[in-house]
């Protein structure tokens, strides 16, 4: 029983948020503060043959420009461990979103003239733009010294040619998804000033604020102690701001000119410059037995990262360690390719590799189901992952029951055995379908990697609590949840706690808000933390009311001994802290992994999972091709929810993507560059594009969670895109494996063409 | 509202000139300040201009602002509606009279943007852009519309159908000014519809747009047709053949399905990123067909 | 430089500026209010969305030549002093937004849009915000703020 966790609360920071007193990167304003501005690279790939930057350093009002030759550190980003991405290019420009110079100047008009006068020549070179072709051994290469190639990663179990033998049916498909942006409302920006000692202060709309900040000092060749990186209000991120955008340059040219510096990116550049979710070729073969059993796997994935590495190679992994989807699948081999083009770069976005591998599987599941006659539920439910089962990666599976239970919730929100009542054909040109697809996704970053969080927590005198934290709150709810669990644990009301979001000067390192992993990971440090508070809250209980310790609880305020209530919290801080008692602490939790994989298993194996199922109703014109999901259910494992309304949003937000996922969505490129760079032409659902939606939450608590609470910002978009193909496919009767799944593509499968047109 | 006025100003000052910025109290000043100089502009509602300009597209020298020339009143006359130019989208959606009328042309407001942008974008601008895809041009096409140009040698009403010349052109010239737009008013029964199939259902550039109308005569039997296409030509068009076929042939089955074949024929669309050349060329045969199929049945056509 | 007379949040205030710059712009810059939002600057997003004269408009879209006379109402004009609009205090307790990015725009956009529907249908809400994009939520919990509100402002 909890008093605080689970129950609905307002958002931290909600009521600034609706009088419009919130402060975003962009509200800022210091005194002297200059516009900083990046000149990108007007042709890629390209060889720099001259940068003169005079023409724009003599303009007036120009306070600094600079070049590659003015980074006193580190001149490379350092999300992956292939630093192979200047912060501002000298030789080679790789891709559009290359930055070739910075400019400080007294307002943005002389910064735009200061980069229209920088002289910059360029001799274009050869692209390879299509990933296939790429991997020819012939194929031009994108960087001279290493192969297209980045990485080819095998996750292998059992043998798969014994299991296609024993098949009754093999299924084979060939799969792609496309090019898509986060398009977080607020385009990237940072203001960078400088401390009377000295310190480099950088506010920025980011994910990562300590990764942020060791970028910024290399580049900077300081100690990471002299940098200190602030978040104001971030408006979204989803994957677009893990990788550092412009605090790095902001921190250059604050540096340079020892004066503020804003640099905010226009939608056009923030479209053309930041990371996307990587267009994946997928070619899946599925063995099953009479019953619907599978019996064997094999996933070959290439998926085109563009010119730099960045997250690359992170993302197939992910695609690998889930693309078997929440079923027993005993023998597997699954390939995953990071190759190298001159596309854009592409790294994390909400779902980080998932999404893609999903959409094959899924799809998959229902060509099995349609094969051997199986309705769609029990086909999954029947291959569906048991709790001690052992997954491809080697990684046991330590709670199984969110799966069917999901899948259950589904059928039973989505009436999906009552469809027949519907008509199948409600017009001559309409179509109707159902389709489900259900997903396994992996909370934290995976074994073997730098993967902890620290809080830091200090209550008062009168009761009241400040919890510091690193962790990012880009919108998803984190610092209302952290908040949530570390009243709970105190016995204190919600209100009583405040948050401080991520200062480097001043709270913990809670590592970058990404993979699902700030409620999991920062939830447990607060818990530790505030279990520590506790502990001297407790005693001070004890030693005023004379009861045993072990009879005292916090909750809601008071301290509590057999149902009874003694005193309030408050008082008994005011004890503790006249008693000298710790009323501070600061939580650190790693991931736990307590089971010992085999050799062979994947070195990065998750260990946390959560489930999911949705389910879509939709009707298709056959003579327009248009798609309208009439109806989508999503149904989504949570562990335990800490607050329904972020929970609640994180479900319907991220269906909702997942409907421009399946639909709308896509970022066209000519010859590596992205033409469609505005909200106009980057199509992401309006009030209009979204369907009703019946949501429902599965509550069955995580062993090692906080209170049993799991991430679920991400997985929720995933399964979206397969359950409306699925449903498609049922209500045309052909198969559609390439998204989005816009009018053309579908009118263009019905008439039986080349369904894989671009 | 619209149609604030402010009586203190004076007539435009060399200062505001300067400025770049005037607006004018009366047309003929409007006139005279356009005819004054090199790059000056009209702006209305500003809605595609003020982003060109951003933008770099357009460099004005100085802008007409036509906000106090009363041009955004609806007059419903005996035999015709006329529309100031600065008339906005959200006036049009407002208007009973319009919708009553000319209900085509009420759907196509409501697909212009988002409520925010119908507040400002105004019919004039819609089409003195010279936009293929302006979605208030089909349902124009299809009522007759003229449009009443002022600061023109010679007639100042042109028919809508010679209006348009190429993507971003139309017979207007520098230093002349769209006032209006008028609909003649049916004198017989009469029926239409428009349709916007777009890459999403809200603040999209349509894919296809088309507009239809059909005029009975006293005996009910068609007497005339109007199909006008949007996004599938170098301008806004009307399918001539294709309503000859309906003028003679009446709504039947087959004249539908000929006259939808022969639309689809009449257009010369390109592809881009929202769609191929050869998918909006099958979409216009499609969807003149649903809505003429719609007026034959008598429900709009459009579900 | 020209000098325009605008009301803004009921109080008159004089710019003295070129008529060329956007009201977005004359907002953020030159009057501090920053709780209007520039997410594209072209009229795709609708974060920049202000009431003019009582209609919803795209703050980015509108020179101040144009707005000149206007009677101008921002975010930082909805709440009675330390009194939340309905609208406001709806979004807050509903999550209608996460990051709260696109929220000034599209609490503007609703007020209007109030102005002239007192009783709206959801359906109704979801065409008027239309013009309005949310990366965030579904608009579900949005469009339930706004017709809460409305109840909550003239009971049936």
């Amino acid at each position: 029983m909890t008093s605080v966790v689970g129950k609905p609360a307002a958002r931290k920071g909600a009521t600034e948020i609706a009088t419009g007193k919130a402060q975003f990167t962009a509200d800022l304003d210091f005194p002297g503060m200059l516009t900083g501005a990046l000149l990108y690279a007007t042709e890629a790939p390209a060889r720099i043959l001259r940068i003169d930057t005079a023409p724009a350093r003599n303009l007036p009002g120009v306070f600094a420009v600079l070049t590659h030759d003015d980074i006193p550190g580190l001149n490379r980003y350092t999300y992956s461990h292939t630093e192979d991405q200047p912060l501002l290019v000298s030789e080679l420009v790789q891709y559009p979103g290359d930055a070739i110079a910075a400019v400080a100047a007294v307002d943005e008009q002389t910064a735009q003239e200061a980069l229209g006068a920088i002289d910059v020549v360029l001799e274009p070179i050869k692209g390879i733009f299509d990933p296939l072709e790429a991997l020819r051994p012939e194929a031009r290469q994108v960087w001279p010294d290493r192969p297209n190639l980045h990485e080819h990663l095998v996750i292998e179990r059992g043998d798969i040619e014994a299991g296609f033998a024993a098949a009754t049916v093999v299924v084979e498909g060939e799969y792609t998804t496309q090019l898509i942006e986060q398009a977080f409302l607020e385009p990237e920006g940072a203001v960078a000033t400088i401390d009377v000692d000295g310190t480099i202060i950088v506010y920025a709309s980011c994910q990562a604020p300590h990764r942020d900040r060791g970028q910024i000092a290399r580049a900077l060749g300081v100690f990471e102690n002299q940098v200190r990186v602030i978040t104001p209000y971030i408006g979204g991120a989803f994957g677009g701001k893990d990788e550092a955008h412009v605090q790095i340059h902001a921190a250059l040219l604050a540096s340079a000119t020892g004066r503020p510096v804003k640099l905010i990116r226009s939608r056009e550049e923030s479209i053309r410059t930041h990371v996307k979710r990587h267009p994946i070729r997928i070619h899946y073969k599925t063995g099953a037995a009479e019953d619907g059993r599978l019996t064997a796997i094999h996933v070959a994935a290439i998926g085109d990262t563009g010119p730099y590495v960045n997250a690359g190679a992170e993302v197939m992994g992910v695609l690998a360690a889930s693309a078997f989807g929440p079923y027993d699948v005993p023998n597997a081999r699954i390939e995953a390719s990071t190759v190298h083009t001159h596309n854009p770069i592409c790294g994390a976005m909400r779902g980080f590799g998932i999404p893609q591998g999903t959409f094959a599987c899924e799809r998959q599941m229902d060509k099995l189901a349609r094969e051997l006659g199986i309705d769609p539920f029990e086909i999954r439910t029947r291959n569906g992952l048991e709790t001690g089962a052992t997954l491809p990666t080697g990684a046991v599976l330590r709670e199984g029951r969110p799966m069917r239970a999901c899948l259950e919730e589904a059928a039973t929100l989505s009436r999906w055995h009552q469809r027949a009542e519907f008509a199948r054909s409600p017009a001559p040109h309409l179509r109707r379908g159902w389709g489900v697809a259900a997903n396994i996704f992996t909370v934290g970053l995976g074994r073997n990697t730098q993967d902890s969080a620290a809080v830091s927590l200090e209550m008062s005198a009168d009761g009241t609590a400040i919890l510091r934290t690193g962790a990012a709150d880009m919108g998803q709810g984190a610092h209302t949840a952290l908040a949530q669990v570390a009243a709970e644990e105190l016995g204190i009301e919600l209100d009583a706690v405040r948050v401080v979001a991520p200062d480097t000067d001043l709270t913990p390192d809670a590592g970058p808000s990404c993979a699902s992993r700030a409620t999991f990971l920062s939830g447990n440090a607060t818990r530790r933390a505030a279990a520590a508070i506790g502990d001297s809250l407790v005693r001070a209980a004890s030693r005023a009311s004379g009861r045993p310790q072990d009879e005292l609880t916090l909750r809601a305020g008071y301290v509590h001994a057999a149902g009874e209530q003694l005193v309030s919290v408050a008082e008994v801080a005011a004890v503790a802290k006249e008693a000298n008692l710790p009323l501070h602490s600061d939580g650190f939790y790693a991931m736990e992994y307590p089971e010992t994989l085999p050799d062979d298993a994947y070195q990065y194996a998750h260990q946390v999972f959560t489930f999911g199922t949705q389910v879509a109703q939709v009707l298709v014109d056959i003579q327009t091709g248009e798609v309208t999901v009439e109806e989508l259910t999503v149904v989504q494992d949570a562990g335990r929810v800490i607050n329904p309304g972020a929970a609640f949003g994180q479900l319907e937000g991220g269906a909702a993507m997942g409907i421009g996922y399946s639909l709308m969505e896509q970022l066209h490129t000519d010859a590596g560059r992205t033409i469609n760079n505005t909200l106009e032409s980057y199509l992401i659902p309006t009030s209009r594009d979204v369907p009703p939606m019946n949501v429902g939450l599965v509550e069955i608590p995580e062993p090692f969670a906080p209170f049993g609470a799991k991430g679920i910002g991400e997985a929720t978009l995933t399964p979206t895109a397969p359950a409306v193909a699925n449903a498609v496919a049922d209500a045309v009767g052909i198969s559609l494996d390439h998204l989005p799944l816009n009018p053309e593509r579908v009118l263009a499968a019905l008439a039986g063409g080349d369904p894989d047109r671009p | 509202m619209p149609g604030e006025s402010h009586s203190a100003d004076q007539s435009p000052s060399p200062t505001q000139v300067a400025s770049g910025y005037v607006a004018p109290e009366t047309l003929a000043e409007a006139l005279a300040l356009l005819a004054a100089g090199p790059q000056r502009t009209i702006i209305a509602g500003g809605t595609d201009l003020v982003p060109a300009v951003r933008a770099g597209r357009h460099d004005p020298a100085v802008l007409v602002d036509l906000r106090r020339l009363g041009l955004n009143t609806i007059t419903v006359e005996p035999d015709r509606v006329r529309l100031g130019a600065a008339v906005t989208f959200t006036d049009v959606l407002q208007s009973d009279a319009l919708a009553a009328e000319y209900p085509a042309l009420s759907q196509s407001a409501a697909e212009v943007g988002g409520p925010p942008i119908r507040n400002r974008a105004t019919l004039g601008g819609n089409l003195v852009n010279g936009s293929p895809a302006a979605d208030s041009a089909p349902p124009l096409l299809a009522y007759d519309a003229s449009v009443v140009i002022a600061g023109r040698e010679g007639e100042p009403e042109v028919p809508l159908r010679s209006f348009f010349e190429s993507p971003g052109t139309t017979v207007l010239q520098p230093g002349e000014i769209l006032t209006e737009v008028v609909l003649p008013r049916p004198t017989a029964p009469t029926q239409s519809a428009f349709y916007k199939l777009g890459p999403r259902l809200a603040m999209a550039i349509a894919i296809v747009s088309v507009a239809v109308r059909v005029t009975r005569d006293g005996d009910g039997e068609v007497a005339a047709c109007r199909i006008a296409l949007g996004a599938v030509a170098p301008t806004p068009l009307r399918a001539e053949e294709a309503e000859a076929i309906i003028a003679s042939r009446g709504l039947t089955v087959d004249s539908i399905a000929e006259a939808a074949a022969v639309a689809s024929q009449a257009c010369s669309p390109i592809d881009d990123i929202r769609a191929t050349a050869d998918y909006r060329r099958r979409m216009v045969g499609v969807l003149v067909g649903r809505l003429l199929t719609g007026l034959s049945t008598g429900d709009d056509g459009r579900g | 430089m020209v000098d325009y007379e605008l009301t803004i949040n009921g109080a008159s205030r004089t710019v003295a500026t070129d008529p060329r710059r956007t009201l977005l712009a004359v907002l953020r810059d030159d009057l501090g209010l920053t709780g209007t939002k520039e997410g594209c600057g072209k009229g795709d997003c609708g974060s920049c969305v202000v009431v003019m004269d009582g209609l919803a408009v795209n703050s980015c879209l509108v020179y101040v030549g144009q707005a000149d006379g206007a009677a101008i109402t921002t975010v930082e004009g909805l709440a009675s002093g330390d009194e939340l609009h309905p609208l406001q205090r709806q979004f807050v307790d509903r999550w209608a937004f996460q990051c709260g990015f696109c929220t000034p725009g599209m609490l503007m956009t609703t007020y209007a849009f109030l102005g002239e529907n007192a009783q709206p249908t959801p359906e109704e809400v979801r065409q008027a915000i239309a013009g309005n994009l949310c990366r965030c939520t579904n608009y579900r919990s949005i469009i339930e703020a706004v017709v809460a509100a409305a109840g909550e402002r003239s009971p049936q």
